[in-house]
């Protein structure tokens, strides 16, 4: 026979406490709600008006107050891009139009599209060679043991410390000696020499965060030391690999600097250079470098997205061992 | 099946000596077991014989060929590792098979092979699951799993239960016995667990800042140790040891330590060349309980602390300034604070020089 527990009445005085509580919690929930409304706004803003922007006029891109949500919606733009690469732009032939009223092309238009299939070359290459480079080189840091390999890693680290700007002219001797001046080779070579010893950093640090047991398991079962790092090592190591690609896509998807002093023509120039041009031409369009940027940020955005779940577990991975 | 020898193998990391020289004859099917404290380059050879480490110098024989500068995948050898070292993204299935696949086996024999050694460990219902979905037990038993499903002519084990819990240690510890019966193979155990080394090896190899400290039959290395490091790494609590001095007389031969003396047995005494300042060694079993303290072989203390251990009880004597570790029966009533007086058995003394340390009863 079981009693049954006496019915818990609740004691008046404990309400109010209850209540604060709950007020306590809905405050917290509604001041984290804002902050993170406001982190967001400021992180996109710029995005949102970049995008909004590419499809108005310039007249309306330069009202006060800012037009969020455009009221003449135009995709002349985008035309200028896709359909009329050809189209001969002079001052003559554009100023015969208002450039505030809108319908303003700038003569460097053409080279947009060849830019970007430059810059995703030159960005699909450095991605592939990183990767070739970079794991076998970290997996032997990481669990080979041989002669001059801390001095490998601190020559890795120490490249890792000169500013890009500290190198430009150096590059630039050779790759004029090496005849690859506006030539996407010379981009190839040198954003490698920046994105390599990054690869190698976190690979390493990945590597080594994986047990040494892992790799001689590997070897005795059967593994030449390239088996052991195709068949165990790479499979474990994606999220970091991730990580390496996008780093290497963007690093030389958005450098600028060594693009600008090796290229020359289309035949080698990349996107930012392409879009800095319209800067400089005789009128400025603002609302078509915003349609040339959105059109910029599309394909690194494509990659984060394909990604996505791998990105904060790659970037973080190494940091913590064990 | 192999047989492994090394000739004069030594392996040093920068300035540190690892492996001093070694030269050791393990037998085709022997389960050897190389038992040392850690750094005592135990695991350096265990790795040599995989091919994981290189030599700096000597040779290795797999039966009469030198495998030195044979990568670990050329070896036939499988290892089972203290982390057990299991591929996270593989299934239990395919960490299992992955050695055969590597070798090229045929898809139906590996199945074959794997259901068989699944069976065998008694992790079947496990092949669909991943290692971080199975108890440390399971996972040892996989990487148990994918060595033997191997079928390797060497069978190398790297501390493989010191991550399992006591009860687990003792059932695992007879299933690898089991295993080296039914397998027919040559095993190589490392361990600092001088228990496991007595209940597992055919031969014990004990090691010491890279140099074999003594080779021999668990019983050989137990009963007759050929040093105090030796004598001290097996036996727990540890051996007992009392300086004294030999002294001879009329053809016999006593040990004298302060107020207790022994005297020799004829057969010990006759092993012995030397005299003067020794090392007397008693293992806490080899004592009983005395009830007249006659003036030889007899200890008189004090007792001080009491340890029952179930099967029996440990007690700590004071005798002179130092304290020692007995075992007594059960049964015998001491309390602590009162006078003891333990019998020894004089045949199993142990004798050592105080210096070098080495056995004048046994060894070299």
């Amino acid at each position: 026979m079981t009693t049954a527990a006496p019915a818990l009445s609740k004691p008046a005085a404990i309400d109010p406490w209850r209540r604060k509580a709950r007020l306590a919690e809905w405050g917290q929930r509604a001041v984290l709600l804002v902050a993170s409304l406001l982190v967001l706004a400021y992180a996109l803003g710029p995005v949102v008006w970049l995008v909004v922007s590419s499809v108005e006029d310039e007249a309306e891109i330069v009202s006060v107050p800012p037009h969020w949500l455009p009221r003449r919606p135009t995709l002349q733009n985008y035309r200028a891009i896709f359909e009329t690469p050809e189209k001969t732009v002079t001052y003559e032939t554009s100023s015969h139009k208002d450039p505030a009223a809108g319908g303003y092309i700038p003569s460097t238009a053409k080279n947009l599209l060849p830019g970007m299939a430059n810059s995703l070359e030159v960005a699909f290459a450095v991605v592939v060679l990183n990767l070739l480079v970079g794991v076998p080189a970290a997996y032997a840091i990481a669990k080979i043991r041989f002669y001059g390999r801390s001095a490998a890693v601190y020559s890795i680290l120490a490249t890792r410390v000169v500013p890009d700007i500290a190198l430009v002219v150096p590059f630039f001797l050779i790759v004029k000696k090496l005849g690859l001046v506006d030539n996407i080779l010379s981009l190839i070579v040198t954003y490698l020499a920046i994105t390599v010893p990054f690869t190698v950093f976190v690979l390493v640090g990945y590597f080594e965060a994986l047990p040494d047991e892992l790799d001689k398991a590997a070897r005795v079962d059967g593994c030449s030391r390239w088996q052991a790092l195709r068949h165990v090592f790479l499979p474990l190591a994606v999220p970091s690999l991730v990580a390496v690609v996008l780093f290497s896509f963007l690093a030389s998807w958005n450098e600028f600097l060594l693009a600008l002093m090796f290229t020359q023509t289309t035949a080698s120039q990349t996107l930012p250079i392409v879009v800095a041009s319209f800067a400089s031409d005789f009128t400025i369009s603002f609302s078509f470098i915003n349609a040339a940027g959105v059109i910029a940020v599309v394909p690194p955005i494509l990659l984060a997205l394909v990604f996505e779940r791998y990105i904060v577990s790659g970037l973080t991975a190494g940091a913590v061992k064990g | 099946m192999a047989r492994i020898r090394f000739d004069r193998v030594t392996k040093r990391y920068g300035n540190v000596l690892a492996v001093d020289e070694l030269d050791l004859d393990i037998r085709d099917r022997e389960f050897v077991v190389l038992l040392g404290p850690s750094g005592c380059g135990k695991t350096t050879t265990l790795n040599m014989i995989a091919g994981l480490e290189e030599l700096s110098a000597g040779d290795i024989y797999f039966d009469d060929d030198i495998v030195t500068f044979v990568p670990p995948h050329k070896r036939d050898v499988a290892m089972v590792f203290q982390s057990y070292a299991l591929y996270p993204h593989k299934t239990v299935r395919d960490n299992i098979a992955f050695g055969l696949k590597m070798r090229g086996h045929r898809a139906t024999e590996i199945e074959q092979r794997v259901r068989d050694a699944a069976e065998r460990l008694r992790i079947a219902d496990l092949l669909d699951r991943k290692p971080s979905q199975l108890s440390g037990g399971q996972r040892q038993r996989v990487a148990l799993g994918r060595a033997i499903v191997r079928q390797p002519a060497v069978f190398l084990m790297d501390e493989p239960l010191s991550n399992l819990d006591a009860a687990l240690r003792i059932s695992t510890r007879a299933e690898i016995k089991a295993l080296h019966q039914s397998m027919r193979t040559t095993f190589v155990y490392v361990t600092h667990d001088q228990a496991e080394a007595l209940t597992l090896a055919d031969r014990i190899v004990v090691m010491r800042d890279g140099l074999v400290q003594q080779t021999g039959t668990p019983d050989d290395i137990y009963e007759r140790p050929h040093n105090t490091f030796v004598a001290s790494f097996l036996g727990n609590p540890p051996i007992n040891y009392l300086p004294g001095a030999l002294d001879r007389s009329n053809g016999t031969v006593r040990v004298r330590c302060g107020d207790f003396a022994a005297t020799l047995p004829p057969a010990l005494a006759a092993k012995l060349s030397a005299s003067g300042d020794v090392l007397l060694g008693i293992r806490p079993e080899d004592v009983t309980g005395a009830a007249l303290a006659l003036a030889d072989g007899v200890i008189a203390g004090r007792v001080g602390a009491i340890l029952p251990s179930g099967s029996d009880q440990y007690l700590e004597i004071r005798v002179g300034e130092a304290d020692y570790f007995f075992r007594v029966d059960k049964k015998a009533h001491y309390r602590s604070g009162d006078a003891a007086l333990l019998a020894l058995d004089p045949t199993r003394l142990h004798l050592f020089d105080r210096s070098s340390g080495r056995s004048l009863l046994y060894g070299a």
